[in-house]
């Protein structure tokens, strides 16, 4: 099956087209009906929607992607090593373009999790509960072409009361020799009273020609939960990815998101949804970004603060080099009903290099009183004063930026709890900011 | 709590002050909108013919125009052509003296509390009074003219000084800048005209005050202000209008043009009537306001006090063009009842060394919803921009709204840009801090909100500022709970 468009025709004309050739009329209707949610928002959205004026996603869609996912490659435990991705002491999930690899993994106790391949996961409980139920998702074009077109993915469920110690790493290995575009699809359910640290990373791996990815990761954090998610995104440049992740909570439950976009991508657009639909949550977004050559990253969060006496915390940042191109969205909605909700959000931006460009847009909806919300944000660059300053002390030039740099990032890179990943997040961070600062 | 449950209702309940309608004679002009309505109202003004094709080309682009669809509320249906566009008081003769003035229309401002014999006399204010769409009043002329200041209607300086406005009419705002500006330059009536010469700084706040009087005229005016090199102007500009259950539209255009080395100083208090309690009536308030910084070293200052209108939406923006140029933009919008509000600014950072400064200050109560939308751009160019934007929000009562939408584009890395928003309610600390005092709930409030918007009415000139606390008053009264 080698379905491709080819270069003239834009994928969007050819869409219907490759959906009957790869899941015909028959199976889970849930998939027609995305696809004409998708057609209905408009298709593939341009830079006259609103939500994507920043960011042109349409040259991406337009040389000959397939949707055929290619035969799976063997990979050794060596090779898996080589991505440098590794972390110690974690249980490790491995897939290959969305799909669990058992062999390669190291799989959590089955008393305490339940791991599976999405495909195998249909007669669960928790997915009939969960599954394709996030709110909002009907808004965004590229969860509806998700849904319509993804062909697994990873489901977790935490069991109730379940303490998960180690961090369950996750690795998403991408490979084709074409160009192709892949629809995870995953599930993570943690369940009441529950503890559980998930850890994302990416790589390509044998990869000719470019992988587009275009996930949705929908998760439950139920009652008391306590829920840390790090996405990683590392891999190449010739890895895109757009990603949405659906976060719903209920009552006093905890969600940390780490997004530290770490990568040589071309485009990375993170679209990052919080639902809080009980009372008494709290969230903690952070964000690191490093973007340089002609990059672009964008990071569209919002919080829906649909009940009273919860807590959402976000704090990005950024930094700028060549002629990268930084995008951040923040919204924070606060519902009628949503009286004494705490709402923080600071976005800070660090531009390296003359061409490079950032775009900004903090955004408060507030409809109910009793709230305490703010937002801020700064671009900026690195100040002259302190470069004098460590200049002064004997420190070279290029080292002053480096370390200036880095303090700018501490503040978020200091909120990661797990040690190993802190030391790869600023291991991969430092190699960047060396390029950049010894230009 | 329950003391402040009655405010509110008494907020709600609260009548408009100036809600009366003035018996004038109007020469109105057969509603509906064609080109032959735009013939006849530039045949009415004896304009030149360059104009009325400028106002035939604006009709055009509003033909080709849509209707906006980003703002954040729901755009009322207006009826384009339900609308007459030219409104004159009928009784078209110079007037020498006040004594030779319509008795009623002296008794409308005395109304107001804005009588013109006084001002002449007390503030040394020069006022154009605008009444409906024709100037009736021009007073201090004779001093602005030793000094060489033109300040006059609009309609007069097409005659008097047509170089001047054809060199300068529709730079900074275009024909095709939005659909309410195509209009405005097809429709308008009339408007204020300000060019301060070489070096001259003006001893004198220029005022105009508009008032919408006839029913179903919907206002246009078009105002023009130009400061040369050196120059200074500081002009305030205020309205109030009679209460009336059909909608009316306003959409004015204000173009400020700063050379080298110019300051022009914008202020605004509007208070039109604002619809009744349940949101039926008041004014839909459309206004197009740029200035631009052409010059180097220029400077371009808005301030606004926008406490009336059923729809405020307007961004008065500034485009930091010349070399170390600034612009400033100081707000407290008030939406109570179900009023709304789609206010901010746009600061276009293109020249080197630019600064702007955004305040804006948001109150809601009631069913209002307050929104900040602002954009701060900084240019490849525009090396050592800086910006700074604040924009605080204030709730009171639990059906009302605040939003804040700044964009914050930035393509250059020299440039430094901050944005702070906070939203929140009246602190019960504070109010009782008050109460210990001695100060009742009412008062409390009224000393919080007003501490809370003194950042921007500090920079409103005297006069302005009084009238502005005491609107920000009788807008909350008793209120803010």
């Amino acid at each position: 099956m080698t379905t491709t468009t080819s270069n003239n025709i834009s994928f969007a004309e050819t869409l219907p087209a490759l959906f009957t050739a790869q899941f015909g009329n028959a199976g889970w209707p849930g998939r027609k009906a995305a696809l004409d949610r998708f057609q209905a928002l408009g298709g593939i959205p341009t830079v006259k929607t609103e939500d994507w004026k920043y960011t042109n996603v349409v040259p991406y869609f337009k040389n000959g992607l397939s949707i055929a996912l290619p035969a799976t490659p063997s990979i050794t435990a060596a090779q898996l090593e080589a991505t440098g991705l590794l972390l110690p002491d974690t249980y490790r999930l491995v897939l290959v373009n969305g799909v669990l690899q058992q062999p390669l993994s190291i799989l959590p106790p089955a008393a305490q999790v339940t791991v599976s391949k999405m495909s195998e996961a249909a007669a669960l409980p928790a997915y009939t509960q969960y599954f394709n139920n996030s709110k909002k998702l009907e808004e965004h074009h590229f969860a509806q072409l998700n849904t319509a077109l993804f062909n697994d993915g990873l489901f977790i469920e935490v069991k109730t009361k379940a303490q998960v110690e180690q961090p369950i790493h996750i690795i998403h290995l991408y490979h084709n020799n074409g160009n192709l575009l892949v629809n995870p699809r995953h599930l993570w359910v943690a369940n009441e009273g529950s503890y559980a640290q998930l850890i994302e990373s990416a790589a390509a791996f044998d990869l000719e020609g470019t992988v587009l990815v275009n996930s949705v990761t929908e998760a439950v954090v139920a009652e008391r939960a306590q829920l840390s998610h790090y996405q990683l995104q590392t891999g190449g440049s010739k890895l895109r990815f757009i990603n949405q992740t659906m976060v719903e909570q209920l009552g006093k439950s905890l969600y940390n998101n780490y997004t530290f976009t770490l990568s040589e991508s071309d485009l990375v657009r993170n679209n990052l949804n919080i639902s809080l639909d009980a009372e008494r949550t709290e969230t903690h977004l952070y964000g690191f970004y490093i973007a340089s050559g002609s990059q672009l990253v964008d990071n569209h969060s919002s919080v829906d603060h649909r009940m009273p006496h919860c807590e959402s915390n976000e704090l990005y940042r950024g930094v700028m080099m060549d002629k990268a191109t930084g995008v951040f969205n923040g919204k924070i909605y606060v519902h009628e009903d949503a009286q004494k909700t705490n709402a923080f959000q600071q976005n800070n931006n660090l531009v390296i290099s003359p061409q490079a460009n950032i775009y900004t847009k903090p955004q408060l909806e507030i409809f109910a009183d009793d709230v305490k919300c703010s937002h801020g944000t700064t671009i900026g660059q690195v100040s002259e004063d302190a470069l004098f300053y460590l200049k002064a002390r004997g420190i070279g030039d290029a080292e002053a930026r480096n370390m200036l740099v880095k303090a700018f990032a501490f503040d978020v890179t200091a909120q990661v709890k797990i040690p190993a990943v802190r030391k790869q997040v600023e291991q991969i961070a430092s190699r960047y900011l060396s390029v950049a600062t010894n230009n | 709590m329950s003391a402040e449950q009655d405010i509110l209702q008494e907020l709600a309940g609260r009548e408009y002050e100036f809600g009366f309608e003035t018996q004038i004679e109007m020469d109105i002009a057969p509603p509906g909108l064609n080109e032959d309505i735009i013939r006849f109202i530039s045949a009415k003004k004896q304009e030149p013919e360059w104009l009325l094709e400028w106002r035939l080309k604006g009709y055009q682009l509003f033909q080709k125009l849509s209707m906006p669809t980003w703002q954040n509320f729901k755009l009322p249906e207006v009826d384009f052509q339900g609308v007459s566009y030219y409104a004159a008081p009928k009784n078209k003769v110079k007037y020498n003296s006040l004594d030779e003035v319509d008795p009623e229309l002296l008794a409308t401002f005395a109304k107001l509390g804005i009588p013109l014999e006084e001002q002449k006399m007390l503030s040394g204010v020069a006022v154009d009074a605008v009444f409906d769409s024709i100037s009736v009043a021009t007073t201090f002329k004779t001093q602005l003219h030793e000094l060489g200041i033109i300040f006059c209607s609009f309609g007069e300086a097409v005659q008097e000084h047509p170089e001047l406005v054809k060199k300068y009419l529709g730079t900074v705002v275009p024909q095709a800048d939005n659909i309410y500006a195509a209009l405005n330059s097809a429709v308008f009536s009339d408007g204020s005209f300000v060019y301060i010469p070489k070096g001259v700084r003006c001893p004198m706040e220029l005022s105009t005050y508009f008032r919408i009087n006839a029913k179903n005229t919907g206002q246009f005016e078009r105002t023009l202000i130009i400061a040369d090199e050196g120059s200074y102007v500081s002009y305030l500009e205020g309205c109030t209008a009679p209460m009336r259950d059909e909608n009316q539209l306003h959409a004015a255009v204000v173009e400020l043009i700063a050379l080298d080395d110019s300051e022009i100083k914008y202020s605004t208090v509007q208070n039109w009537y604002p619809g009744d309690k349940d949101g039926k009536g008041g004014i839909y308030n459309f206004v197009t306001k740029r200035g631009i910084c052409k010059g180097k070293n220029s400077k371009i200052s808005w301030t606004q006090v926008e406490t009336g209108s059923a729809i405020t939406w307007k961004y008065p923006g500034v485009i930091l063009q010349g070399d170390n140029s600034i612009g400033e933009f100081y707000s407290v919008a008030v939406t109570a009842n179900k009023q709304v509000a789609d206010t901010g600014t746009k600061m276009i950072h293109i020249g080197k060394n630019t600064k702007s400064r955004i305040i804006s200050k948001g109150i809601s109560a009631g069913h209002g919803h307050n929104t900040y939308r602002g954009q701060v751009k900084v240019g490849p160019n525009a090396t050592n921009a800086r910006n700074f934007t604040q924009c605080d929000s204030l709730l009171i009562g639990d059906r009302c709204g605040a939003h804040t939408f700044p964009y914050i584009e930035s393509k250059n890395n020299t440039a430094m840009v901050e944005h702070e928003a906070t939203t929140s309610k009246i602190g019960e600390d504070q109010v009782f801090y008050l109460n210990q005092r001695g100060i009742d709930n009412e008062q409390a409030v009224n000393m919080i909100v007003n501490g809370y918007a003194k950042e921007v009415l500090n920079q409103l000139p005297m006069e302005f500022a009084v009238e502005a606390q005491k609107l920000l008053s009788i807008t909350l009264e008793g209120s803010v709970g």
